[in-house]
Formats: C-alpha cells, sequence, structure tokens
C-alpha cells in the first residue's frame, strides 16, 4: 500500500469515527466523547479478543457492508450499557429495561442504523468520491452473545480471512452516564487490496 | 509446523490452537462458527481441543490448528507425544459451526468446518461420538479433562452437557 493511500485509509476512518459520534451525540441528545479511534492490523486471534474474552454477553448490531469497499460493521456494548441506552431512548427512567423485547432490539437497531451509516457515509465520501458504485450497509441484524463468539463471527464472514486482519476500532462514551460502546469494521481484505493498488491521490482528500 | 501444546488449563484455547491436558483439570474455548473439535482419550485420561476456524489449509502454513484436516491429525500427534503412547484410541465430539450472521451467499462456514472435520475423523478412524453443531448462536465450551464430559453453554439457550 502507497504512503498516499494508507493516509487517506486512516482518514477515511477516523472521519467515520468521528462522524458516527457525532450522529450519536445528535441521536440521544447528549455530547458523547470518541475514546478510541485506531485502525490497525491484528493477528487474528487478538482480533477475536477485542470486544472482551469474559463470559458476560455483550449485545448489538451487525451489517454486512458490500460495495466500493465490503466488510462487516458492528456496534456493540456490554448488556447494562445497551438497556442503559434503550431506556434513554424510551425516554422512561434508568434501569427500567431489564430484558431484550421487542422495544429494546429496536431502539439499539435503530441506533446502530444512525451511527452506522454516518460512519459509512464518512468513508464514501473520502474513499469512493466519484464512484457512484458507493458503500452500501445491509438492514442491520440484532444478536446477544458472548463477545469472543461475537467478534469471531464477524471475522469468519471475511470471504478472504489471512493471519492477520485490520480492524477499524472506535469506542463512544456518553457524558454524564456509564455507557460506552464500540464501533468495529471488519473491511474485506480483497476489496482494500484492490483499493489499495490504485493510484493514490498526490494530495489526499482531508 | 507444529503446534506448541498447551498443558495448562484455564485461558480460552484461541482461534488456531490447540490445547491438551491430562489427569485433570478444564479445557475452555468459545466458538461462534468455528467448531471446537474435542478428542479425548479415556484410556489415559487425556483430552486435546482444537479451536478450528477454516475447512482446509489450501497450502497455508498458518497455525495447524486453524483449519480442519491439519487440525485433526496435529490435535492426534499433540496427544499421543503428551501421554508418550501412540495408540491412544480417542472419540471426537464437535461443537460449534453456528451461522451468527447470514450476510455472505453460499454455504455457510460453520457447515463446511463440521463436513470437513466429520470427513477427515473418518479418514482416520476417530469415531464421533457426540456433537452440538449448527444454530445461530455462539458456545461456551468446557471440557472435564477427568471425565471428558463436555459442557457446551449458550448466552440465550442454557447449556447441555455431552
Amino acid at each position: 500500500m502507497t504512503g498516499g493511500n494508507q493516509a487517506m485509509l486512516e482518514e477515511a476512518f477516523h472521519r467515520g469515527a468521528e462522524d458516527g459520534s457525532a450522529a450519536l451525540a445528535k441521536w440521544l441528545g447528549r455530547p458523547v466523547t470518541l475514546s478510541v479511534d485506531r485502525l490497525e492490523m491484528l493477528p487474528i486471534e487478538s482480533a477475536a479478543s477485542v470486544l472482551g474474552s469474559g463470559d458476560e454477553p455483550v449485545c448489538g448490531c451487525a451489517m454486512g457492508i458490500s460495495g466500493a469497499v465490503g466488510g462487516l460493521l458492528l456496534l456493540a456494548a456490554d448488556d447494562v450499557a445497551a438497556l442503559s441506552l434503550a431506556d434513554t431512548l424510551l425516554e422512561q427512567p434508568q434501569g427500567s429495561s431489564t430484558a431484550w423485547g421487542e422495544l429494546e432490539r429496536s431502539a439499539v437497531i435503530e441506533t446502530a442504523n444512525i451511527v452506522g451509516c454516518a460512519y459509512l457515509n464518512a468513508l464514501c465520501a473520502i474513499l469512493t468520491p466519484e464512484n457512484d458504485v458507493g458503500i452500501l450497509p445491509s438492514p442491520p441484524v440484532f444478536l446477544r452473545d458472548f463477545p469472543a463468539t461475537v467478534m469471531e463471527a464477524a471475522l469468519m464472514e471475511q470471504p478472504h480471512l489471512g493471519d492477520t486482519v485490520l480492524l477499524a476500532n472506535s469506542e463512544f462514551r456518553i457524558s454524564g452516564t456509564s455507557f460506552r460502546c464500540r464501533l468495529v469494521f471488519v473491511p474485506d481484505a480483497a476489496g482494500l487490496k484492490a483499493y489499495a493498488h490504485k493510484p493514490a491521490d498526490p494530495e489526499p482528500r482531508l | 509446523m507444529t503446534t506448541p501444546a498447551k498443558p495448562t488449563t484455564g485461558e480460552p484455547i484461541a482461534i488456531g490452537q490447540i490445547g491438551v491436558a491430562k489427569g485433570e483439570g478444564v479445557l475452555r474455548t468459545f466458538v461462534g462458527s468455528c467448531v471446537a473439535l474435542v478428542l479425548y482419550s479415556k484410556r489415559h485420561r487425556a483430552a486435546g481441543v482444537a479451536h478450528v476456524m477454516l475447512p482446509a489449509a489450501e497450502g497455508r502454513v498458518g497455525a495447524p490448528g486453524k483449519y480442519a484436516d491439519t487440525a485433526v491429525v496435529e490435535t492426534l500427534r499433540l496427544l499421543a507425544d503428551f501421554v508418550g503412547d501412540t495408540d491412544i484410541g480417542c472419540t471426537a465430539k464437535l461443537i460449534g459451526g453456528a451461522t451468527m450472521f447470514s450476510f455472505q451467499s453460499g454455504k455457510p462456514i460453520g457447515d463446511q468446518n463440521v463436513l470437513a472435520l466429520e470427513a477427515i475423523l473418518s479418514r482416520c478412524g476417530v469415531e464421533i461420538v457426540g456433537r452440538i453443531c449448527g444454530g445461530r448462536h455462539g458456545r461456551r465450551v468446557a471440557v472435564d479433562v477427568a471425565t471428558g464430559t463436555v459442557t457446551v453453554e449458550t448466552t440465550e439457550h442454557g447449556s447441555e452437557t455431552l
């Protein structure tokens, strides 16, 4: 990958995380801090534990991504935080939601939709400014499972899985609450490789 | 290429790793669409667990525990080395192979992993005595080395033993 392309990729994922954070703040009506923002190449066994390796379940939503850059986008949080998010969105006292009913699931799915689309729009604007293929998300799929199995399944969705994997890893914290959630994008290696071999722009669009 | 055996129990066995133990203890792992290949020798009270990720190595030289075809052979070899007996006489259990997302077209990778392991175990003359495979959820797997009993837990559907 050329230096110019790498810089543009890093800028694209950074802008995606910032725009996702801003969209979450607007959606919740609260300030949101982007506390982690990394683009990193990890051995697959390390990548499988980025959501944690404990026994407590996480819940969240996954979106399959196709188009100019394919892959899988995952918004995940621990149970308590995600139920707290549902309470906020359903305008009910904190602690009201104790189990995953239809309403709570809908609240998380809608959040993933809003944050995910803001993230992908930012990627699209930087990576494919003149490409009408764009970047297209599937409808979000809700899931609640062990952190290691969620991440493992996300990795296994990639058609060209090697020993290492590129992850764009962001964490959002909502001011005044203990809520934090993680947005992880696993780009399809083949798609990214094709992108990486394009001639780099002399001046990356910032 | 060989895999370093993981003789101690406790830490979950990561993707592509193989863990072996004998006598007592618990071997643990988490699997989604990957498959936990559990080999157990009752005679030696020894267990081996491979966390299998893909059906075939196809020439790749990564850790042998990652691929069904190399994981079976390597786990058998590690177990034999560990107990010091080439005739270990073990049986197999398979856990995992779920399809947690379905964004990809074609046969799910979890199903391919299970089918590949079944074929290779049959070729190696290892009987499969239990399996909990498929579905749409991840599984926590714990192998009791003293008895060979496998406990399989999910977040939403309770636990089962094999």
